[in-house]
């Protein structure tokens, strides 16, 4: 067993029922580390033999029992090593997009998964009638699930917890939006932790599968104990130190960039046909902290706890207690609908996370209703009575329920963006890429954010590569070309390395390349370098892209809504700037070694990628 | 001259009532620079991390112009 892994991966066949354990050799987790890396190599190798058994990839339906989902943690996961709570979940394909799936989340389940005594859980087949699995102290099982289909994640948590007599057990579930296999659904984990994007929690419903409890008391072992406690103590010295991770994101939660956004002029409002939100403080992390926090929540092993307990004391959307909003949620269902109703955002924030949802594609997919509506594009039957209108706070609280129990216009809305302006006659109001709505910075305020957007392997994501960080709140020029290829490419395999590890991204707010060479070195035992990080997190990203070629996705899916190519911002700090997409993407393919979205084969080789 | 501020994060702990919505109204001299009203609204330089002067990121040592609003953030993230 390799130091930093609990050195099995659980395999479930759910058509069979069959169960197997099985490990990777020592070469290729130092080639891909773990969490997404590892993800992504076992979704290359399972998409090959899919092949060879005669599956079109590109046809095959994403809800399919061909369709795979893989659930992991890396070395540095449920270690000492601070905010390592997390786990990734990837699936070959996307029912929202087409591309691969792909979502990373916070909260206890990861770490939990590695002391119950795997790494990870890959999920093929699918079941006939609705089961869970457990895996406690080691020993993987599948129950029958039929007393907890239907329920919403709150009670879906506690009756698992309740019925292994685990109260502290992590829970990774659907609600009923992945169950009615919607699209937008995600799958949750302690009830308000999400992997939150590409719809995951639909490929979940297919294959019949409600929930993973998972608990345990396994540790992984450190190669190297002293020399990690070491830097464990300076590592979170620097996080407590750093303005961001020590006083911004404990203080006021992620919501603390909605004022900053919209300062700037890229908080993107009303279906992106502004950068400005004249009322936006009404919802910042200002507002929520002084009217609606309860308290502060980490996840496992966090020392910034930027997750936020929170309540609606008075008026319509009354709530005495959940989590929540972050700061894409409040965007996409507050900001880019142009409610400015916190009350309303957090209610349909709740509805998000005991549903299943993803707040950032429902709360967009709303905005363009409104758009689609405001143009005269739905017709008055489908409305049934709603005023899908900019700034009614009632049509996301409505909107979102209905999308995940597919009742009337919330079909389309459960649908995600392209389908549903497919649907109405207007693609262009879909503000996604390759399918995905795109999160809380309009790009004509930060170029650099507008070609990860055009080039992230899942779609429209800003996490894929947070430019955000240098372009807003750092010091690189943010309206300027020049550069941003680069800096993008650098983002994203450095995130690539943080999804592999796995932790929390927001680290690197403090944390560098060196500090995570100093963390996976004495993990693992391994004389790891900084460069040897950065390449490893290349090698991921371009393998990424290979499965994403094989799915028939290439440079022609690399770009960006036409609003934000040939509409001036019109007005605010960021009036008058388009994206110049096309010369940073020629420049971003170059440095990469792709010709039109693909890797060259000279490209493929210097990554050892001949696999 | 008359200039407005806006404070945002933990700068409105010395400040609880100033937003976006409520700007501060200040006069300042007409030579004042940035520098003049963090000093006047008793913040210490390092508590500044980003400063917009009607929405452009200046410096510390920008000029001020009569009737403009001055942003001022501490460092903050997240995503």
């Amino acid at each position: 067993m390799n130091y930093g892994y609990m050195g099995k991966w659980l395999k479930v066949n759910l058509s069979s029922k069959e169960m197997s354990d099985f490990d990777f050799p020592e070469d290729i987790l130092r080639k891909f580390i773990g969490g997404k890396g590892l993800a992504v190599y076992y979704l290359w190798n399972y998409a090959k033999e899919l092949e060879k058994k005669g599956v079109d990839l590109k046809e095959m339906d994403a809800l399919s029992p061909d369709n795979v989902l893989f659930f992991s943690t890396g070395p540095v996961t449920g270690t000492r090593s601070p905010n390592s709570g997390r786990h990734h979940v990837m699936a070959l394909k996307s029912p929202l997009t087409g591309s691969i799936g792909s979502g990373n989340t916070g909260g206890t389940w990861g770490a939990k998964l590695k002391f119950a005594g795997y790494d990870g859980i890959v999920i093929e087949g699918k079941s006939d009638t609705p089961v869970y699995l457990s895996i406690i102290d080691g020993k993987p099982e599948l129950h029958d699930a039929s007393e907890i289909w239907g329920k919403n994640t709150i009670d879906t948590t506690k009756w698992l917890q309740s019925k292994h007599e685990r109260k502290r057990a992590g829970v990774s579930c659907i609600g009923p939006a992945g169950e009615n296999l919607v699209p937008c659904a995600v799958i949750m984990n302690e009830i308000h932790r999400a992997a939150g994007r590409t719809g995951l929690g639909a490929i979940m419903g297919s294959k019949k599968l409600k929930a993973i409890i998972v608990d345990g008391n396994a540790k992984p072992q450190i190669a190297k104990q002293e020399e990690f406690e070491t830097k464990v103590k300076e590592h979170v010295e620097k996080l407590k130190e750093n303005g961001v991770t020590g006083e911004g994101l404990p203080t006021y939660g992620t919501a603390v960039l909605v004022n900053i956004i919209n300062q700037n002029g890229l908080f993107p409002t009303k279906n992106w046909q502004t950068g400005v939100d004249k009322e936006a403080e009404n919802i910042s992390g200002e507002t929520l902290t002084e009217k609606y926090l309860i308290s502060k929540h980490p996840c496992w092993g966090c020392v910034v706890a930027c997750g936020r307990k929170t309540k609606v004391e008075l008026g319509p959307y009354k709530i005495s207690f959940t989590e929540g909003p972050e700061y894409e949620a409040i965007w996409a269902l507050g900001g880019t609908t142009n409610v400015n109703n916190m009350g309303a955002v957090i209610r349909a924030n709740h509805y998000c996370d005991i549903f299943g949802m993803d707040p950032i594609s429902i709360g967009s997919t709303i905005a363009a209703a409104m758009e689609l509506n405001e143009k005269g594009l739905i017709p008055e039957e489908d409305l049934q009575g709603l005023k899908v209108e900019f700034g009614n706070p009632d049509a996301i609280v409505e909107l979102t329920w209905m999308a995940a129990f597919r009742q009337g216009l919330g079909y389309w809305i459960g649908e995600g963006s392209r389908k549903m302006c497919e649907h109405y006659g207007a693609p262009e109001l879909s503000m996604s890429v390759k399918g995905l709505e795109m999160p809380a910075y309009d790009p004509r305020g930060a170029k650099g954010i507008g070609l990860n957007y055009a080039t992230a392997n899942r779609g429209g994501c800003h996490v894929t590569g947070y430019t955000i960080a240098a372009e807003v709140l750092g010091d690189v020029d943010r309206f300027t070309i020049e550069g941003k290829a680069e800096l993008t490419k650098t983002f994203q395999d450095f995130t690539s390395v943080v999804n592999s590890s796995v932790n929390c991204l927001f680290l690197t707010f403090a944390l560098g390349l060196d500090e995570y060479a100093e963390m996976i070195g004495p993990v693992t035992g391994w004389d790891v370098t900084t460069d040897e990080l950065l390449k490893t997190g290349e090698r991921i990203t371009n393998l990424e892209r290979m499965i994403l070629n094989k799915l028939g996705i290439s440079g022609k899916d690399d770009t960006l809504p036409k609003r934000l190519l040939e509409e001036k911002m019109p007005e605010g700090a960021s009036e008058g700037q388009i994206v110049e997409l096309e010369q940073m993407k020629q420049e971003y393919y170059k440095l990469r070694g792709w010709e039109d979205g693909i890797p060259t084969p000279e490209k493929i080789k210097e990554l050892e990628l001949e696999i | 001259m008359k200039i407005y501020v806006k404070v945002f994060a933990y700068l409105r702990q010395k400040y609880p009532h100033v937003n976006d919505l409520n700007p501060l109204e200040l006069d300042v001299d007409e030579n004042a620079t940035v520098e003049d009203v963090i000093k006047k609204l008793d913040f210490k330089p390092e508590e500044i991390h980003l400063i917009l002067l009607n929405g452009k990121k200046v410096s510390k040592s920008e000029l001020l112009e009569d009737n403009c609003t001055i942003s001022l953030f501490p460092p903050i993230g997240g995503g």
